[in-house]
């Protein structure tokens, strides 16, 4: 009887789930690019890091974002040698964390007085610094849903709909010259749905990836030969 | 009972096993919800990568730093008690950066090691924690883990170092060279698949990294520090200090009462009025002294 009850409601909420499949997966994204000194012929096998900004108090940029630019960009052309941001920041130990990370090109020089320093620089053949600031937010949620339990019950029902907003900017530093050679920016914003008949069913905005498909192209774009 | 009906057509299952399952799962989550949090800090932590000084270290960590914990009992029923024990982690991580930091370090635990290296040793480093605190999302509505640390740092000459009666070291703290605070600072954002626990650890290790950075960068500049180095600079000549540490003019260093502190047992007392960075969390704080 109650079973029947369900069926009935579920065209209501099927169309909730059609609609949501319509709607959600639509993501805008916005690219803007400033670069000079484009290294024509790629950069040969000298090396890419890309780091995080992580100094400001009310967010970091993701670690997995950075991994992802960085899988996009070996991905895109694999003779690019991106070397992995973590293992960056403890090879350099204490001179990337938060506190002491270098925010100007210019900076570099100091930390290439020290010896040890110097000679890592060296042996990484490190052309490129990237320094990605931003994160992806939650913006605004509306709908509701409710779940309940009882002996042998158990569910969700409801609907539910939130923003996802993530802005990266991409400072390119010519370690070579120990100046500023670009920057890349990327805003995407899309809208995710959770409608629940029984089960949520989460349809996710792929905001992050999407900027990071974004920014990623272009980096690409300025640092391979191929594209 | 539809509903299991339903979800039981779904996955080809009785509907009192599906029911019997997401009950206990419930119930799972919500006795997970209340009960009290524990944190055993754990993290690996790298070299520092730097030219170590020409120095013969000498290091006490009083048993209030090797066995550091806090506690932090809750204050409501959408709380949880928290135990968060740096104390291991405290340990690894600064003899990993002395090690890295200085040329020869010598762990102090008992008279017969000061005796035995009484005379290579420049110096006796005893850190010491004197406030902790920390923020959680349920304290502050933000999707933030936080952990700010202050410690308090003592120098003193190897001579300062005397034995009690009981074998337990202690030192005069007017004989010492300096001393200094160093603040540090951790936070990890809220992440998909991530307990509570783990994003504690996270910060602490963060924290634990903030801390190295800025005794780092600032070690050489404490101008007590600055008079240490170049007396024994110009005592063994020619004396090599890396360029990360540069020298400064030193203040004279100021006078204290004399008293006896017992280096295993030393606590830092916190002044009320102390000023905080900034970016330092504002609620839940566990000084040392109410480590348990």
């Amino acid at each position: 009887m109650k079973r029947l009850r369900i069926v009935d409601l579920a065209p209501r909420w099927w169309g909730l789930v059609v609609i949501a499949l319509l709607l959600g997966g639509c993501v805008n994204a916005t690219v803007d690019e400033m670069t000079y000194n484009e290294p024509v012929a790629g950069i040969g096998e000298s090396s890419v890091v890309i780091l995080g900004r992580r100094h400001a108090p009310d967010y970091d940029t993701e670690f997995d974002f950075i991994e992802c630019i960085g899988d996009h960009i070996h991905r895109g052309d694999p003779s690019i040698d991106v070397i992995n941001e973590i293992a960056f920041i403890n090879q350099f130990y204490p001179w990337f964390e938060p506190r002491t990370a270098p925010m100007q090109p210019q900076t570099i020089h100091r930390l290439l007085q020290l010896p040890p320093v110097a000679e890592r620089f060296a042996e990484m053949q490190l052309e490129y610094m990237i320094w990605i600031d931003g994160n992806t937010i939650d913006t605004e949620s509306t709908g509701s849903m409710s779940c309940g339990i009882g002996p042998g019950v158990a569910g969700c029902f409801g609907f539910g709909t939130w923003g996802t907003e993530s802005e990266y900017e991409a400072t390119i530093w010519d370690f070579t010259d120990k100046v500023e050679v670009g920057r890349v920016s990327a805003v995407a914003s899309g809208q995710s749905y959770m409608p629940a008949v029984v089960v949520p069913i989460p349809i996710i905005a792929p905001v992050q990836g999407t900027a990071c498909d974004s920014l990623g192209d272009q980096l690409l774009e300025y640092l391979s030969a191929h594209h | 009972m539809g509903v299991a009906s339903l979800a039981s057509t779904i996955f080809d299952l009785e509907p009192s096993v599906i029911g019997r399952g997401l009950l206990l799962l419930c119930l799972t989550l919500l006795i997970a919800g209340c009960g009290s949090k524990q944190v055993i800090v754990e993290g690996n932590f790298p070299e520092p990568l730097l030219d170590p000084l020409p120095l013969t270290l000498g290091v006490i960590y009083p048993s209030a730093f090797a066995e550091h914990e806090f506690f932090d009992e809750a204050k409501g029923r959408a709380e949880s008690d928290w135990l968060v024990k740096t104390g291991e982690a405290q340990v690894e991580f600064w003899d990993t950066l002395f090690g890295g930091m200085f040329a020869k370090v010598v762990h102090i635990r008992d008279w017969e090691t000061v005796e035995r290296h009484r005379a290579e040793i420049d110096g006796v480093l005893i850190p010491a924690i004197g406030e902790l605190q920390y923020t959680v999302p349920t304290h502050t509505n933000v999707k933030i883990y936080e952990i700010w640390m202050r410690y308090e740092f003592r120098l003193v000459d190897i001579s300062a170092i005397h034995q009690q009666e009981d074998g337990a070291l202690t030192f005069n703290p007017d004989e010492r060279l300096a001393t200094w605070p160093i603040t540090a600072y951790g936070k990890t954002p809220t992440a998909f698949l991530q307990t509570d626990e783990e994003a504690v650890n996270l910060a602490a290790v963060v924290a634990l990294r903030d801390a190295g950075a800025h005794f780092v960068t600032t070690f050489g500049a404490q101008p007590d520090i600055a008079l240490w180095l170049n007396a024994i600079a110009s005592r063994e000549l020619p004396a090599e200090t890396s360029s990360s540490m540069p020298e400064t003019d030193g203040a004279p260093p100021t006078d204290t009462p004399v008293a006896t502190e017992s280096a295993a047992e030393m606590t830092t007392t916190t002044s009320p009025d102390e000023q905080q960075p900034a970016n330092a969390p504002s609620a839940n704080s566990a000084s040392a002294g109410e480590a348990s």
